[in-house]
């Protein structure tokens, strides 16, 4: 049987090759795939999410591993095709209208796949009424909203308003982020949660969904 | 006789001891937005935004691209304006490469984004070589020199001899995109490095040219932050900044970087830099750094300017939330030398204007240098 912890230590250190060679690896000797994904991958990932957020990893090391994970995922594709990779919650993201920044906004969509959250993302400068509309079709358990710019952070409260307009607010957790965005913002505005940085996101997403 | 706000930002720059905190504040993004909205407050519609702050008690700090502009040798640089798009193609005797920009009228109308950037894949590497090889510089001194006239001795006028970027960002953000740069870095390290050396001597002419002009602060790095790792900032910015910084330091003039980021893992290599001034430092709540901790860190070498993340100057912050901070904000950097009060980095459209004033008045009351604690 293959040692899964050396994938949690592959994704972390955003070695693909050994990533993929130890999830082929893993397979062929018969571990369940949600186990090589929940022990090995997302594993791997809140290694670097946390290494993240202490300090220790920059973003570009959590891209390295996101990569790997990206590529371990497709081996185990063919093996997932009925039941699908196993989600702990749904996500729609992107950044307000205005603001043309995603660099934080695909950070935190990279962190939450990464961690076992399934995430649409809009993309940048995503018109209010865009935000609705998928909340609508897409049913999330979280709306993610990302903005960089001070000029563009009032566009959360037109979209939390525009949600309770369309009686779709008390369906959703709103969280938000972005440079100049900070918890007491994140408050005024009536938004459920704020993360600081990717790193940070994945805990206060869990947190949002009591998981 | 008193020293004029320009004498007095110069002085904490250049580690002077003085007697009271020198302020330049920055509000551009406030005034912008407005301008074009047509919303500045009744008093000061059809004023610019140095009579604004004149009017505010305030030294100025206004924001100058460059004294240089790029001109293109043996390739056709062609334009296509489809609003709000602007396709720029580079057309070369060694290929094509284009860009899609986007003007933002948000923070006023001068800012444009890349939609597409110039890298797409592998291939593009040599016409990018050839396209950095074959731009110039030239002087774009005058309209600085107006900007300055206009500003006198109330301020400083912010520029660059070249690009807003370092050569390396000017890579990793706008000619192939953060993240596929990292991938890049990754996977063939050596095109990307011969790119960067490119971008580096096209920053050598601009800096030729540009310190022609006799102006005394050089910007040579902006929107500094964490996701620039640690080990890309050693390699490639730091051998960089020392260069350049030597280079400008030899001929009497003081070197900048616009830090209004997340420089929680940066600060330390600061020192390593021989970057004068860390501008528009953004402290917490809008990072995760106080400004002692900026101070700590930066060293007694740096001047530090800034320290008022622009959040405060929103309407959910009261002018009591404001004053305190600003007083604790004083004490945390006792006592006060190389220290030039500033925004990190602006006043935000929907700020309070008068609260720059309100920073000169408390400058006045508490603000004395030493500051004691």
């Amino acid at each position: 049987m293959a040692d899964i912890s050396l994938l949690a230590q592959a994704i972390d250190r955003g070695d693909m090759e050994k990533a993929v060679a130890l999830t082929r690896a893993a397979a062929a000797s018969g571990a369940n795939p949600k186990d090589i994904i929940a022990k090995g991958l997302q594993a791997g990932m809140a290694s670097v999410g946390e290494k993240f957020s202490s300090g220790e990893y920059f973003l570009p090391d959590m891209l390295m591993a996101a990569r790997a994970l990206k590529a371990a995922l497709e081996v185990l594709k063919p093996m997932l095709e009925k039941t699908g990779i196993p989600t702990i919650g749904r996500v729609v993201i992107g950044t307000v209208e205005g603001d043309m920044h995603d660099i934080g906004k695909n950070v935190v969509a990279t962190f939450l796949s990464g961690n076992g959250f399934e995430v649409f993302d809009l993309g940048l400068n995503v018109p209010v009424q865009k935000f609705v509309d998928e909340v609508k079709d897409k049913k999330p358990d979280i709306l993610g909203m990302s903005a960089l710019l001070t000029t563009t952070m009032p566009v959360f409260s037109k979209v939390i308003k525009a949600l309770e307009q369309g009686g779709l607010r008390s369906s959703v957790k709103v969280i938000v982020g972005g440079a100049p965005v900070t918890q007491d913002y994140a408050n005024y505005i009536g938004a459920d949660g704020y993360a600081h940085d990717g790193g940070r996101a994945v805990p206060e997403c869990r947190k949002l969904l009591g998981k | 006789m008193a020293l004029t706000p320009k004498q007095q930002i110069l002085a904490a720059a250049r580690g002077q001891k003085l007697d009271k905190l020198p302020f330049g504040a920055r509000i551009d993004v406030w005034y912008n937005y407005h301008s074009a909205h047509g919303t500045l407050p009744d008093k000061y519609k059809g004023w610019s935004q140095v009579d604004i702050l004149r009017d505010q008690g305030a030294g100025v700090e206004v924001r100058f691209f460059a004294v240089t502009r790029e001109e293109y040798r043996d390739m056709e640089v062609v334009e296509t304006n489809d609003p709000p798009y602007i396709t720029t193609e580079y057309r070369t005797p060694v290929g094509t490469v284009a860009k899609k920009e986007v003007f933002d009228t948000s923070e006023g109308p001068w800012i444009k984004y890349e939609m597409e950037k110039l890298f797409k894949s592998e291939k593009d590497y040599p016409v990018i070589k050839y396209v950095m090889e074959h731009t110039g510089a030239v002087a774009n001194f005058e309209p600085y020199y107006k900007l300055r006239e206009e500003v006198g001795e109330d301020g400083m006028v912010m520029t660059a001899a070249g690009g807003l970027w370092s050569p390396v960002q000017r890579v990793m953000r706008e000619i192939i995109g953060y993240e596929q740069f990292f991938y890049e870095l990754a996977d063939r390290p050596a095109r990307v490095e011969e790119m960067i050396e490119a971008v580096k001597d096209l920053e050598r002419r601009k800096l030729r040219v540009g310190i022609e002009c006799d102006l005394e602060i050089f910007n040579i790095c902006a929107n500094w932050s964490d996701d620039i790792q640690t080990p890309v900032f050693r390699k490639y910015f730091i051998p960089w900044f020392q260069e350049v910084s030597e280079f400008l330091h030899a001929r009497g003039r003081l070197v900048m970087a616009h830090t209004d980021g997340e420089m929680r893992r940066l600060n330390r290599m600061f020192r390593e830099t021989g970057i004068d001034i860390a501008e528009a430092i953004t402290p917490a709540p809008q990072t995760l750094v106080s400004m002692k901790e900026f101070r700590e860190q930066l060293g007694d070498g740096a001047t530090i300017w800034g320290g008022i993340p622009s959040i405060l100057f929103e309407p959910m912050y009261s002018d009591a939330d404001f004053d305190a901070y600003i007083k604790n904000m004083f004490k945390e950097m006792a006592p006060g030398y190389r220290f030039i009060v500033g925004m990190g980095d602006n006043v935000p459209f929907d700020g309070d204007i008068n609260r720059v004033g309100r920073v000169v008045e408390l400058i006045d009351k508490y603000g004395r240098l030493p500051i004691q604690v």
